[in-house]
């Protein structure tokens, strides 16, 4: 069985299989891969993380720092007598507030983070990519597992401030990787498209620059989006943060299922975004390597 | 699969071309990536042209060439990391495309740490580096020096450690785009037996601008110009016409503007 085998630029593969088990191989291709050089992941993985937080003497406790330090800024910043979207939470209104805004942060940050570092992703590894066989598609994978890291810290210092203000969490933290496991793939499948296009034109960069602050206000992050009048509280929809934001402040705040509209549209989001990435940047894969 | 006929051929090609895409202006590339099916909006530039060749089982392959003769990418395209636009390749056996590793060094991590990176991206698993590692490092020979960030090495240093990487990484084919016989005479020595006791086993493809390299090492020399195979055979025979061909031709300026 030959390693390699290329024909007038095609690449052969043998294999005479019907279209429904073609989709399956598909379908599992990216998590094979994951799966096969899940050393290599971890070993750039590794390297990345270190890289983070190089020559400061503090290192890892300043990715502690920041999420205390932000939600410490939240709590005091309402401290005044607004009027509050929120006012049921059991944190009473202040804290309550606070922590709505720092779900919906956490949320939104970990999509800017892979918005505004996909484009480049591929540009940074370029010797990587031009001069071993690399596989350029865990990269993104890379990346997002890196962005999980600094997420799942915020995460854990948001529950240990709501636990100190409210001495109880609602028992629906216990969902959280069910939406946190989705909205990974969808970032994973973002990153695919992005870092295929950024490969192309460092257009791609400059856009998410320009775009992801206005996403900051499109996407519910400072007020509930059940706030929203009618036709523009289903269009928010489209925006596929919105309802990873809705699901995440369900089961962490208000300690209630979401609703199940919202969190089969954002499975869908995330496994569509997931595939589609795949395919575009599998498609692309080859002419990367002669354009980066 | 014709394997049983064919066995000890590990790489063939056959009509082999490799063309990239030259755009006149930088945003052509957009216009051919939506318009491609109509026209195309590039000049095609061929680095490799009618490429044949069929690699035995043992052997040892220097490559040599001008710069720009499209050497390297022969090797990129025998890797498998550009795909050929023309032609048919096929590969046999676990091919370790070390074409320049030294290159993929980060400057600001340790030695240690880049042997770790470096044979996770040669595919080597977590556990088998770890075992390799005191060999590769006594290989390398460069001491303390394994935990300094590669920064502080010197060129030497670096090359030694990235050729002790690629001398344990267990391939059938190994490619390589640098020099291999690096350092200092008793390195050159290491090095050198290292690949003799390789070619036993496996078979070696390599780039150099070295011509005692190419003598002492290989079983037979390519000499590539202009992306075509010009001579190849013994090794001396094709160093000897190819140091006449560069004392006679000059370095001529228009090597690199497209044809056609």
């Amino acid at each position: 069985m030959p390693s390699v085998n290329v024909v007038n630029g095609k690449q052969i593969v043998v294999e005479n299989v019907g279209r429904s088990q073609r989709l399956v191989r598909f379908s599992a291709k990216p998590f094979v891969r994951m799966w096969h050089h899940q050393d290599l992941i971890a070993a750039i993985l590794r390297r990345e993380m270190s890289e983070r937080f190089k020559g400061s003497v503090a290192g890892w406790v300043w990715a502690v720092v920041a999420p205390l330090l932000a939600i410490a800024v939240y709590t005091f910043a309402f401290t005044t007598n607004i009027k509050l979207p929120l006012s049921e939470s059991a944190a009473g209104p202040r804290i309550g507030y606070a922590l709505f805004i720092f779900s919906g942060i956490i949320v939104f940050n970990f999509w800017s983070e892979m918005a505004f570092r996909a484009p480049m992703l591929l540009h940074e590894y370029t010797h990587f990519i031009k001069q071993t066989i690399f596989p350029s598609d865990m990269l993104a994978v890379i990346s997002t597992l890196r962005a999980t890291a600094y997420t799942l810290i915020s995460i854990v210092v948001m529950l240990l401030f709501q636990l100190a203000a409210t001495h109880t969490l609602p028992w629906t933290v216990v969902l959280i990787p069910l939406v946190f496991i989705p909205f990974m793939a969808f970032l994973i499948g973002m990153s695919w498209f992005l870092c295929a296009i950024g490969a192309f034109t460092r257009d791609a960069g400059y856009l998410m620059i320009n775009i992801v602050p206005l996403f900051m206000f499109a996407t519910p992050v400072f007020y509930p989006q059940s706030m929203l009048p009618p036709p523009w509280g289903l269009v928010s929809y489209l925006n596929a943060l919105t309802g990873y934001v809705e699901v995440m402040r369900d089961i962490v705040l208000l300690g209630k299922l979401p609703d199940w509209h919202v969190y089969v549209w954002t499975l869908f989001t995330s496994v569509f975004t997931f595939y589609f990435g795949y395919w575009f940047f599998d498609r692309y894969r080859n002419v990367i390597v002669d354009v980066i | 699969m014709s394997s049983s006929t064919s066995s000890d051929i590990v790489v063939r090609t056959k009509n082999l071309g490799k063309a990239y895409q030259l755009y006149a202006r930088r945003n052509d590339w957009l216009k051919q990536v939506l318009f491609g099916w109509w026209k195309s909006f590039f000049k095609p530039f061929w680095v490799l042209r009618d490429i044949d060749l069929e690699v035995q089982r043992g052997e040892s392959i220097g490559i040599l060439g001008r710069n720009g003769c499209g050497k390297s990418t022969l090797l990129q395209v025998i890797c498998g990391m550009t795909l050929p636009s023309h032609g048919e390749l096929r590969v046999t056996g676990r091919i370790a495309p070390v074409l320049a590793l030294g290159s993929t060094f980060d400057l600001e991590l340790s030695g240690r740490e880049n042997v770790m990176i470096g044979g996770a991206v040669l595919g080597l698993k977590r556990a088998e580096v770890l075992r390799k590692f005191s060999s590769i490092s006594e290989f390398a020979g460069i001491g303390d020096y394994m935990d300094q960030p590669v920064k502080h090495y010197s060129m030497g240093m670096r090359t030694r450690l990235a050729f002790s990487i690629c001398a344990h990484v267990e391939a059938e084919i190994l490619v390589v785009d640098e020099a291999l016989a690096v350092g200092d005479a008793a390195f050159q020595r290491k090095c050198l037996d290292w690949i003799d006791s390789f070619r036993k086993t496996g078979t070696l493809l390599f780039v150099s601008h070295s011509m005692a390299e190419v003598r002492r090492l290989c079983t037979r020399a390519i000499w590539i110009e202009e992306g075509r195979i010009r001579e190849q055979g013994d090794p001396s025979t094709v160093i000897r016409n190819y140091h006449r061909a560069l004392l006679v031709e000059k370095d001529d300026i228009h090597r690199f503007s497209a044809s056609e």
